[in-house]
This record gives structure tokens, sequence and C-alpha cells, in this order.
């Protein structure tokens, strides 16, 4: 098959399908400061050109992370790094003014069960559709002109709670109260699920559905796997279900160590993972041949191996990955993560290279 | 009378309610604050780490397990200030300068409260000038430095620079976080790296001397 013979639909589509394709499709993700050092590094535009550079194959069409609040937004402080925001879920978080990093949460109004069923979920339930459903249609229509995969995009009930109540309350809540935990994430899908149906109505019809939620860190799942199954998984498996019966694929994304809980996503129906964090240990080369005829692979090229500079080193890395991958017909690139701005723009363009040469089937 | 191992079995299961009802038992069967903190609670924690290691608990469990040591503490720190009888050892902890992230530093922290030391908290940005005076202040044996992004790494191997060149008798610093390998701590001069919070237990414990 000639390069580039097919769109990036078509190409996408066969990769879910383990189905021959030309070359492996592509998408990245950078953090601002990345962009910022490759501007002063030649970059002409923004991370949109660099996505054209790298013949991204995707097309987000949406963001959906339901807020009870949507229009809360009170500044009550700021230094000049930092600004301190009570923000739509009622938490209250602090974070960096023009620069790349997570937010430091200082505290959750959204405390208790009680404060939950009285506040929260009604509001949350009451608010509008929190997604700009025409931009939606428009963004749709520009990707199938360029002839790219379109999804919708959004968080699942696993994030949803970590933003709502904060970590550890939601993880003890998990042991204390998991029918607390299990109403909210149903909740959270349920809205999720209405907004993505009003994006339909407008005329939209998506490849597919790329669910976020990190599910896990460095060293494991952040809950056993058997509190996933009970807790969050069912949601998980309902907008599995909710996507396949309008001939939409999945594609889940979580970072960490997520070898235990592979096997729920596939009975969940997740037709992809992404972005196979290398530095928790995931690694396609073993992955690959065990799950890639059940669950695609998108991702797993290792940032702290780009952030080196060393051309032999990452050629490596992407050579023996894609090689796994490409294994089984379906693999994507995508970094690990989000492309550090240790990486030069000279490097990053040299990837590109290194993608071509050895992600052409 | 409850046993000393009741309350031991009682925290690492995380039974709150347990916990601080056979505190409060040993307590008034006589005995002595102290060692229901390091005969009772101390080895609950320790299984705790043990069982997190390897990953036959989770955080969730873990957090369950901590909070319960903490209610059977609000019981016993003032009688343990009374009796003038203070943790033998002092750690620093906070996310380097740069890093507002600090989940993975809280969960270190209670670990390391589970497993007896006194912890100072500075929480998130912390300066290599800041971890310093507050280990000068404090006395510390051990620092510890948390790092999310592979942005701030740099900022860690700058405060470790500045820690072990400060000529603070017997101070060891130790690092952790998502993109932290012992490969880098090696590289930056750290005297350890802990790769979650049950590690970092017995990483603290080595470096002071104590058998992990």
């Amino acid at each position: 098959m000639k390069p580039s013979s097919l769109t990036g639909r078509q190409r996408v589509n066969r990769m879910l399908a383990r189905r021959d394709h030309d070359r492996v499709p592509r998408c990245d993700t950078f953090w601002a400061d990345t962009i910022a050092r490759w501007q002063r590094e030649g970059l002409q535009w923004d991370q949109n050109d660099v996505l054209r550079l790298l013949e991204c194959d995707f097309q987000g069409l949406c963001w959906s992370w339901p807020a009870p609040f949507p229009l809360q937004r009170d500044v009550l402080a700021s230094d000049a790094e930092t600004e301190t925001v009570r923000d739509g879920w009622g938490g209250v978080a602090r974070y960096w003014k023009g620069r790349s990093g997570t937010p430091e949460h200082i505290s959750f109004d959204c405390d208790s069960r009680e404060k939950w069923e009285r506040i929260y979920k009604p509001a949350m339930l009451a608010a509008p559709i929190q997604v700009d459903t025409r931009m939606a249609l428009l963004r749709y229509r520009e990707g199938r002109k360029l002839g790219r995969w379109t999804h919708l995009s959004g968080v699942e009930g696993f994030e949803a709670l970590r933003r709502l109540i904060g970590d550890e309350a939601f993880l003890m809540a998990m042991i204390d109260d998991p029918d607390w935990v299990r109403d909210i994430v149903k909740v959270h899908t349920d809205i999720v699920l209405r907004t993505y149906e009003a994006i339909l109505a407008e005329g939209v019809a998506p490849d597919g559905l790329w669910i976020y939620g990190d599910l896990a860190y460095n060293h494991a799942t952040i809950c056993s796997p058997a509190m996933y199954r009970a807790l969050v998984w069912p949601e998980h498996k309902r907008m599995a279900d909710w996507a396949h019966a309008r001939g939409m694929r999945v594609i889940y994304h979580t970072d960490g160590r997520v070898g235990a809980v592979l096997d729920l996503f596939i009975e969940a129906g997740f037709d992809c993972l992404q972005p196979i964090e290398a530095k928790a240990g995931m690694d396609i080369r073993v992955l690959a041949p065990a799950y890639g005829s059940r669950l695609a692979m998108f991702g797993n090229i290792d940032v702290m191996k780009m952030a080196t500079n060393d051309l032999g080193l990452i050629e490596e890395e992407i050579r023996s990955k894609f090689a796994a991958g490409m294994a089984t017909r379906g693999y994507a690139y995508h970094s690990d993560h989000s492309v550090p701005p240790q990486v030069s723009w000279e490097t990053y363009r040299a990837i590109i290279g290194l993608i071509d040469r050895h992600g052409a089937y | 009378m409850p046993l000393l191992s009741d309350l031991t079995a009682a925290v690492a299961a995380g039974k709150r309610t347990d916990t601080v009802r056979l505190t409060q038992e040993l307590l008034a069967a006589g005995t002595s604050p102290q060692d229901v903190v390091e005969k009772g609670l101390v080895p609950g924690m320790a299984i705790v780490g043990d069982r997190f290691k390897r990953n036959e608990i989770f955080v969730p469990e873990m957090l369950v397990a901590a909070r319960a040591m903490k209610e059977a503490l609000k019981l016993l720190e003032p009688l343990l200030a009374a009796a003038g009888i203070k943790p033998k050892y002092t750690a620093i902890i906070g996310t380097v300068q740069g890093d507002l992230h600090d989940i993975g530093k809280n969960l270190i922290s209670m670990m390391w409260r589970g497993a007896n030391f006194a912890v100072i908290d500075l929480g998130t940005n912390v300066t290599a000038e800041k971890y310093l005076a507050a280990a000068k202040e404090h006395k510390a044996n051990i620092v510890g430095l948390s790092a999310l992004l592979t942005t701030t790494m740099p900022s860690m191997k700058e405060t470790v620079r500045i820690l072990k060149s400060s000529g603070l008798d017997g101070l060891k610093v130790v690092i952790g976080g998502a993109p932290i390998t012992q490969e880098f701590a090696n590289d930056i001069g750290a005297d350890g790296y802990a790769a979650d919070a049950g590690s970092a237990v017995d990483l603290a414990k080595r470096l002071v001397g104590e058998a992990a």
C-alpha cells in the first residue's frame, strides 16, 4: 500500500479494526511551555501547526466536563506566579499563570453526601448543556473536510469524582460510602451522554469517543481492580455501549500502570488504550502481543527519552515499539503523556521523520 | 483488657472507631502512650505499607488506615507531649519549586507519620532555601522532595545540590514523583529514591539507621 493513500479517518478506522492500512495513525499532545520553546526556536504559529506537520489523523469536536455551577469562577487570590480560584465544581485550587502544570487543590466544597444530594447533584442535573454544540458541528465539518477521524471528548466518572470531592475524600468514600461514589459517577455519565446526544442532534456523526480518566499512577491503579469494577466500570461500560450503538469506537485515556485492569477495559468495550505511560512501566513490546488483538494501543513513546534529545535513543524507542504495535495492525503514535519543554524543536522535527521512517506498513 | 495486637489489626484494617476505642481501653488499662504508639499503631501502619507495596491494598485502604491512626494520635499526642516524649526522627517534606502537585507528597507524609516520624509538611512550590531553613530549624534527619512534572526535575536537582552542600550533619535527601527514577536520584546526588509510599517508609528508616 502506498504511503498516505488513505484519509486519516479511513486509516484510524482500519487500525481499530486491525485491517491493513498505509501507515501508523498519529496524534500528540504538548505542554504549553513546549510550544513556547518551539516558537522561540522557529515554530511559526501554534500547536495546530505542529499537528499539521505531524499529519495528525484525529479531530476533537468538543470537551465535556460538566460542572454544577458552570459560570462560577471566583478569583480568591492572585500573585505574580499563581492565581487561586473557586471553580464551577465548588473547589478552590491554585493555578499557574501562563505556564504548564497541574493545579494545587486546596479545598472541595462538596465534602459530604448530604451536600451532594442537597446542592451539587440538583445543580448538576439542572445545569444547561455546557458544550457549544454549534462549534462541535463546525469542527466536525472541518474534520471531515480534512479527512480526519472525528471524536467527541470528555471526562469520565472517575476523573469527575476527583474534581468534585477531591482525591482523599473520594478515595475514602469508595470504602465508607460506595453508593455515594456510584451515584456521582452515574449522574456525571448521564450528563455527559446527554451532552453528546445534543451534539449528535446538530447533525454530527463522529467516528468515536475519546474519554479521559486517570485511573492509575506509577505504582498501580489508584483503587483496586475489584473496587474499580464495582464502582466505576459499570458507567464505563455504559459509555462504551452508548458509543457502539451509534457506530462509534471508544478510546480510553488513562495515565499510569493499568496492566491489572486491561481485561476489564476490554470487557467494558474500550477499543483502544491511550497514552500507555512508559515511565509507569507500561510497554507495548510486552502488552501488544498479549492484548493487541483485543485492545488497540495508542502511544507509549517515552517522553523521558524524547527529553534527552538523543536521536539514537529516540529512534530505538520508536523503532522497537512501532514494530511491536504494528505487528498487531492496531497501533497509533502518541507520546506516552505530553511532549515536555526539554525537547527541542529540532528534535521533534526529527521525531516526525522517524515516525515517517518506521511507521509505514 | 485488649491487646496491642488488636490495635495493630484495627489500624491496619482502617477501622477508625475500633482504633480509637482500643486506644482508649489500652490507656485506661495502664498501657503507656508510648507503647500504644510504638507497639500498637506503628506496626499496624507497617502492615499497611507492606501490603501496599505488594498491591494487596491500594490508596483508599491506605488512606482509611492513616485516618484511623490520626484519630488515635489525637488522644495520644497530648499525653506524649506531657511526658516529654517526641518522635525520634524528624522529616521535612514538600513539592519542589515550580510544582503545585501534592497528592503523592501527602501520601508519603501520612505514611512517615505512621512510622512515627515527626513530619513538617512545607506544602507545594517550595524553594530550596525554604527546605534548607526548615531542615535547620527542626534539626531534620530526612528531607523529602516530590515532583510530578518533568519540567520541575531541574528544580529538584538544584534543591538537592543546595541541601547536600549545606553542611547539615547527617541530613539525608530523598526524592520521588511520577517522572523520577533511581537513575535520576543517582545522577543528582540524592540519598535515595522511593517509587511508592510504602517504599518511602522503608527508605526513611534505612537512612536513619532503623531496620526497615
